[in-house]
């Protein structure tokens, strides 16, 4: 063998090692750059999932509803017109319209019989919800107290009601709300 | 040099891997999205009516037939509902015949609240008419239930039921 190409065979050898060496970098570079994207992209996904969003939403209507219908079942006749204001801020639709056209002689009449009443949510849950709509039905516990009698106590009636609600830009407002009457014979 | 720039680069992109696993984590593993709850369509129909036939046969009763009634709440309560239905039933069995009693209760709505894979919590508000043959007196009540369910078995029992 001469000289040459035991120089040579020496280079190869060495070559070898160096290579995988240069490479090294660039493999832990690529697993990183996997990791990164496959990070983002499950975030990405949570970010845009409709059930994560529904399920957001669902708690945001019970919410806003509890938090209305308590609105909506509470009334002082000290201060109708902005007992009557809360009311019209939290409603849409026919049921807004009606809360607005109450006349200054049905605002006397409030304001005459002297009663102060509060609603207060048991329990509430969503029964429906679709899109921008739902529908919460909601156990209110309503105290009324009559101010014509000196020394009554308040009279507590519990209720059953059903509410439907809109989102009206990104606020969920009263559409209707009734009482969800006994209906069995 | 290059290696050390390759380095701080995967140390970089692997800190950003990490945290787009974690805002994954942390959307989905919240309070609202472990509430199945309408969210879940065909589960909460289920046990939506699952909850409601259940109390509708737990909840009727013909003073001439019992049977049917104290059958239905073997299977269909549990727990705690269990033990606060044996109390109420003592009570109109010993009433009931007497008065000739038949109570009919109806669903006007189930909504569920809280769901999980064998949990649940539903608002239900019931109507209930009773019967009394003996002065043909007939009365209608309105009744508003918060009920607990389990699931044992594929299907959904009461476990729970408070009235508010």
């Amino acid at each position: 063998m001469s000289a040459e190409v035991e120089e040579r065979l020496a280079e190869a050898a060495e070559e070898r090692p160096r290579g995988v060496r240069r490479l090294w970098p660039l493999a832990v570079l690529l697993i990183a750059l996997v990791v990164a994207a496959a990070g983002l992209f499950s975030w990405s996904r949570a970010a845009h999932d409709d059930s994560i969003a529904l399920a957001k939403t669902r708690d945001a209507v019970l919410i806003a509803a509890t938090s209305h219908i308590e609105t909506l079942n509470s009334l002082d006749y000290r201060h109708v017109d902005a007992g009557l204001a809360k009311w019209a801020a939290v409603t849409t639709g026919t049921l807004h319209d009606q809360v607005t056209q109450v006349s200054s002689d049905e605002r006397k009449l409030l304001a005459d019989q002297k009663k102060v009443s509060t609603g207060k949510v048991v329990d509430a849950a969503v029964f429906s919800l679709d899109g921008d709509s739902a529908t919460v039905v909601a156990s209110v516990e309503v105290t009324v107290q009559d101010d014509t009698k000196a020394d009554a106590t308040p009279t507590v009636k519990r209720n059953r009601f059903s509410a439907d609600l809109v989102d009206v830009h990104g606020k969920w407002l009263v559409e209707n709300l009734q009482q969800v009457a006994v209906d069995i014979s | 040099m290059m290696r050390w720039l390759a380095m701080t680069a995967a140390v970089v992109l692997l800190a950003v891997g990490a945290f787009g696993f974690v805002r994954d984590h942390q959307l989905r593993d919240t309070d609202a999205t472990r509430n199945h709850a309408l969210v879940d369509a065909s589960a909460t129909s289920q046990v939506q009516s699952q909850v409601s036939q259940a109390l509708v046969k737990v909840l009727s009763y013909d003073y001439a037939d019992p049977t049917p009634t104290q059958q239905a709440a073997a299977k269909l309560l549990a727990g705690d509902a269990r033990k606060q239905y044996d109390t109420l039933f003592t009570t109109l069995q010993q009433k009931a015949p007497g008065q000739q009693l038949v109570l009919t209760a109806e669903v006007q709505s189930a909504a569920v609240k809280t769901l999980t894979d064998s949990t649940a919590t539903l608002l239900v508000f019931l109507d209930q008419s009773s019967q009394r043959a003996t002065d043909k007196q007939a009365s209608v009540s309105a009744a508003q239930l918060q009920v607990d369910a389990a699931k044992v078995g594929g299907s959904w029992r009461i476990t729970g039921l408070k009235p508010l």
